[in-house]
């Protein structure tokens, strides 16, 4: 897939405070997490990508396109979901979704169409009549994932989309999230603080730590690698170790006999059993291990210096 | 596609001209202002003074209705100047009411739910925003002050003839800049007051005050500096000053008081700077919202 977003020695200052620093990486993914903690500049990024924040120095590209330059073109592509309320609140749903809709440029017609489709989609086809100042939370959410793709969008942007919903709207807001990435007719890039609906959603993640970037990484490839990832539990080591090692796997000890072994492609498990077997070792437990993204964040987080972006597809050190 | 085919599909159709995307904000503007009855009906109370004055005309210019009427000569009022800016005057005051009704729910309403980032997210600037709330007042505005005006005006001149309107051609340039000046600063301050406040009724009472309380503050401020600056305080006074310049009344206005005290440019120089204030403090706000934080 293309990127979607491309960012070049990105810089954002806001009064006399740098809020990114130096974000330089390419987000291809269908669906793009944006994972950090408070401050970081996540909310700063998605609005970067808005064109709400002139870059000191650097650039973003969205579609190969400079946001800057190309701003209005850019922004009809784009649909956005802020983390706040946004809404008015006298105004029925899809009144307000037609409205917005007719903004990015729909004729009077196809927005009313698609605004009351997009109700239904999202699941609100019901309260789509009521004024908005009379939904709940998550009915709120829902309103605003609306009017984010009502004029079909090439770009979603959700920030913090699960705020505030209870556990079944959540789910509700995850899978309506997977099904617009599914289609293939739009990227959608999410900023969240739970890495639970990242992991769910998305196969590209960017995690920033003090405006840079700790991680860039692509969890579909990660989750393919670590299938040649093995933890195992040996009687004893016997030399087994070092004949496992000279077979080409990475591999580290970690006492009481647990093992961490990377197969590389050509070996597979029955040249691990013929080993134990050679060595009179036995194999207690064996499982695969799966980085998972809490792993991946906490390192990213532990690191002193934030390391430079890792190239799509690597290993992560693992080990 | 069918409502009950609820899947995402990308929008592929075409597209509004880019720079007919404020004009949806004036559309929407309209339909949420004349949903009120009492706002659409006050709104055609307000062509109640335009019908009286064609009437007026009417019976001025002709002999036989003023037989009819047992009225006599024709120099009972003379349709010039003078009464011209009396029917703006008139109007002025009804749209006055019209504006501190309508705009401030026009604005607040964005600003109150941080609905301005979806605006301003999408292919829209804050100038177009502004564009597109201001035309809603403009074009409303116009409909009750210059435009029955010059309507009167050509009606009169048809009526009169003998040259009327080669004589009194200018006063439909003062007719027009007079109404434009009014209704710049009227909806500029109603709008920049509601985003302020971001509260209907506060916006409201706020431009009240505004046209009302500050005259009070103005002569307070003449009273202990011994000055007569502080009346620019009074917009209502400022105004007239400057429709009576445009009208080619000073000398008669000069007579009726103190008129003479300021000199007009300094009127001029006060509605430019509420002008100017107002929309400073409209663009402010707007910049300031465009990006929210939870």
């Amino acid at each position: 897939m293309t990127a979607a977003i491309e960012l070049e020695n990105l810089v954002i200052q806001l009064g006399n405070r740098i809020i990114l620093d130096r974000l330089t990486g390419s987000l291809s993914g269908r669906c793009i997490g944006l994972l950090g903690p408070n401050g970081s500049g996540k909310s700063t990024l998605i609005n970067s990508l808005l064109g709400f924040y002139k870059p000191l120095q650097g650039s973003v590209r969205i579609f190969g396109k400079d946001v800057q330059s190309h701003l209005r073109e850019l922004r009809a592509m784009i649909g956005y979901m802020p983390e706040s309320d946004a809404f008015i609140a006298d105004m029925s749903g899809v009144r307000f979704v037609r409205y917005m809709a007719e903004i990015s440029g729909l004729p009077a017609s196809e927005a009313m169409e698609r605004a009351h489709e997009a109700f239904f989609y999202v699941g609100l086809g019901e309260a789509r009549y009521r004024k908005l100042g009379t939904y709940s939370l998550g009915m709120k959410q829902l309103a605003k994932l609306a009017q984010a793709i009502a004029h079909g969008p090439r770009l979603v942007l959700l920030d913090e989309p699960t705020n505030g919903l209870d556990p079944e709207a959540r789910v509700r807001m995850l899978e309506l999230v997977r099904e617009i990435r599914d289609t293939g007719e739009v990227q959608v890039l999410i900023s969240s603080h739970l890495l639970r609906d990242i992991e769910d959603c998305c196969d590209q993640v960017l995690i920033l730590k003090e405006g840079r970037i700790a991680a860039l990484c692509n969890l579909e490839e990660e989750r393919k690698a670590n299938l040649k990832f093995l933890e195992l539990e040996v009687s004893q080591g016997n030399g087994f170790v070092e004949s496992v090692q000279a077979l080409g796997c990475e591999c580290a000890m970690f006492g009481a006999g647990r093992l961490k072994i990377v197969l590389p492609d050509h070996i597979d498990l029955r040249h691990l059993y013929r080993l134990a077997t050679e060595h009179s070792v036995q194999i207690r437990r064996m499982n695969y291990r799966r980085d998972s993204l809490e792993d991946i964040f906490l390192k990213a987080m532990a690191s002193g210096t934030p390391p430079p972006p890792v190239p799509t597809g690597s290993t992560n050190g693992r080990l | 596609m069918a409502v009950y085919k609820r899947t995402y599909k990308a929008y592929r159709g075409p597209l509004t001209p880019s720079w007919s995307r404020f004009t949806v904000l004036s559309r929407y503007g309209f339909a949420t202002l004349f949903q009120s009855r009492p706002f659409t009906a006050y709104t055609v109370i307000c062509m109640i003074p335009f019908l009286i004055g064609l009437a007026f005309i009417y019976v001025v210019n002709s002999a036989s209705v003023r037989a009819l009427l047992n009225m006599r000569g024709p120099e009972m009022v003379s349709i010039n100047n003078a009464w011209f800016m009396g029917f703006l005057g008139f109007e002025a005051f009804m749209t006055f009411i019209l504006t501190a009704w309508g705009a401030p729910g026009m604005v607040s309403k964005d600003f109150a739910n941080h609905s301005i980032q979806l605006y301003l997210s999408r292919p829209l600037s804050r100038a177009e925003y502004l564009a597109g709330k201001v035309s809603v007042l403009a074009a409303l505005l116009s409909l009750t002050t210059w435009i029955p005006a010059l309507i009167l005006f050509f009606v009169q001149a048809s009526l009169h003839g003998n040259g009327w309107l080669w004589q009194n051609l200018w006063m439909a340039g003062s007719i027009i800049v007079a109404s434009l000046m009014w209704i710049a600063v009227v909806s500029l301050l109603a709008m920049a007051l509601a985003v302020w406040v971001r509260w209907r009724i506060a916006a409201t009472a706020l431009l009240l005050a505004t046209f009302f309380v500050l005259p009070g503050v103005g002569g307070v401020v003449d009273a202990i500096l011994r000055t007569s600056w502080g009346r620019l305080f009074n917009i209502t006074y400022d105004i007239s000053m400057v429709w009576a310049y445009l009208f080619r009344l000073g000398d008669m206005q000069r007579h009726a008081g103190d008129w003479d005290r300021v000199p007009p440019w300094s009127a001029w120089v006060a509605l430019l700077t509420v002008c100017a204030l107002s929309l400073w403090m409209l663009v402010r706000r707007l910049k300031a919202r465009e990006v929210e934080r939870a």
